[in-house]
């Protein structure tokens, strides 16, 4: 999948732990290790609004498209 | 939901009733049945046996579909019917009414080169087109199950 969910870095930044986000954002940590590893298949736009809403940042900040 | 649960609780009734009175028919009414007819008619009694077995296994059949709806009536109610495995429980119906419907057209052809009268070819003749519609009718469902399975499993990976 050349479709990269960058949280990790956004987390990093704002020292968040995964937990927290995850809580704050409405999500699983399951769901959240299924993102950041890169095995989801798909994200509704709701979960990408929380996630945004969370992190104070834009779906560009999050996504990032790599050629493989 | 809440009408689905009422309507899946009612109709396990209606099927648990339905078995049984399948089973009366089966251990009781069709064999009886057959031997007060070969006593009155001793020049076909030979028919009593295969008769009482044809009917006792279309019994059988639909006492194969009775549990099998009931089998998948669970899994409604569970929130557990678009999965692979209530396919099964699906394929089995099928099979089922296949079994039927394969004995049913060999009764109908023998009895319709060797009947007298119309009447009973052109009853078994309804029972043959209504079998068939049935069994045609759960091949779509079947189809359609497996394009709402997929569906759902698709949406339980999306996060």
């Amino acid at each position: 999948m050349p479709i990269v969910v960058r949280i990790d870095l956004e987390l990093a930044k704002r020292k968040m732990s995964v937990g927290e986000f995850a809580e704050r954002v409405g999500l699983t940590p399951a769901n959240v290790a299924v993102l950041k590893n890169g095995r989801a298949k798909a994200v509704r736009f709701s979960t990408l609004e929380a996630m945004c809403r969370v992190l104070d940042c834009q779906p560009g900040d999050l996504l990032e498209w790599v050629d493989d | 939901m809440f009408t689905t649960r009422r309507a899946v609780a009612l109709l396990k009734v209606f099927l648990a009733v339905l078995f049984a009175v399948l089973v009366l028919f089966q251990v009781m009414s069709l064999p009886g049945q057959f031997r007060s007819m070969a006593e009155q008619s001793p020049e076909d009694a030979w028919l009593r046996w295969p008769l009482t077995a044809i009917t006792v296994f279309w019994v059988l059949c639909i006492q194969v579909v009775v549990v099998c709806v009931w089998k998948l009536l669970t899994r409604v109610r569970d929130d557990r019917i678009f999965t692979e495995e209530s396919l099964v429980w699906v394929d089995v119906i099928v099979w089922a009414i296949g079994a039927g419907w394969i004995v049913l057209v060999g009764v109908l052809g023998l009895v319709g080169f060797n009947a007298d009268d119309p009447g009973l070819p052109l009853l078994l003749f309804l029972l043959t087109v209504g079998v068939t519609v049935v069994g045609l009718l759960m091949l779509v469902m079947r189809a359609l199950l497996r394009q709402a399975t997929a569906l759902r499993t698709d949406m339980e990976a999306v996060i």
